[in-house]
């Protein structure tokens, strides 16, 4: 047999609420108040899986990660780690799309990636890398690129450590 | 995964998919991110040569893309 409690108050024996519905809002716990959860969180049926997530200061809000790689564009390429990417594709020396596997919501978003890094500091080496284009949703274009002071030239390079993220 | 996918491009290079591990099958990542009409092959990824000194000279006959069609 099942009952129903029909209340929009719970409170603790101290008075302070511990569950409140108002104006289609629900409060759980109040300021100062940890609260834990034990089980999944779901939203509408779907899990939410939040391990930690945080301003550590000031009052600026967050944002997460839409996706991102580290992948090995020498040798074998590989793909180290990644999240929300399907696919690297492997175009040429120096030259890969990166195609997500759920689409961005629009081609605004915002590929950062280790840009430049020294790759001989006594040949005067250092590697470019760079995302070409976004002007897709479901990839991006990436290169990457020596550049050599002293021959000089620069040119398609494959890179060992690409590491990017899209933010939207 | 230790697959790659191969397909073709207009200039007559050719492409490698590198599958990342996000829940899709080998295929579905072949139909999803090859070109759309596209002939690809999936090869083990020993296959593919890791002494890239020549690799923007690496081709393939289209004959040999059967597993599919990118869409």
């Amino acid at each position: 047999m099942t009952a129903i409690l029909k209340v929009d108050t719970i409170q603790d024996t101290a008075g302070n609420n511990i569950i409140n519905e108002s104006s289609n809002t629900i409060t759980i716990g109040a300021s100062g108040d940890t609260t834990n959860i034990v089980g999944t969180l779901q939203n509408n049926g779907s899990a939410i899986s939040i391990a930690s997530l945080s301003t550590a200061s000031g009052s600026a809000p967050s944002y997460s990660a839409r996706a991102w790689v580290n992948f090995n564009g020498t040798g074998t390429v590989a793909i180290r780690a990644s999240g929300n990417i399907s696919s690297i594709s492997d175009l040429g020396v120096g030259n890969y799309d990166v195609n997500f596997g759920t689409n961005m919501a629009d081609t605004n978003y915002a590929v950062v990636n280790n840009s430049a890094s020294s790759y001989s500091t006594s040949q005067e080496q250092w590697v470019l890398q760079g995302a070409y284009e976004a002007s897709a949703v479901q990839k991006f274009n990436l290169t990457t690129r020596l550049v050599d002071n002293d021959a000089p030239s620069f040119v398609a390079h494959d890179v060992a450590n690409a590491m990017i993220g899209v933010f939207r | 995964m230790d697959k790659r996918i191969i397909y073709k491009n207009t200039d007559g290079t050719i492409g490698i998919i590198i599958p990342a591990d996000c829940g899709l099958t080998i295929e579905q990542i072949a139909k999803k991110d090859v070109p759309t009409g596209f002939k690809y092959k999936i090869v083990d990824v020993s296959e593919i040569s890791s002494d890239r000194t020549f690799r923007n000279a690496w081709t393939i006959d289209e004959a040999e893309l059967t597993d599919g069609v990118g869409e």
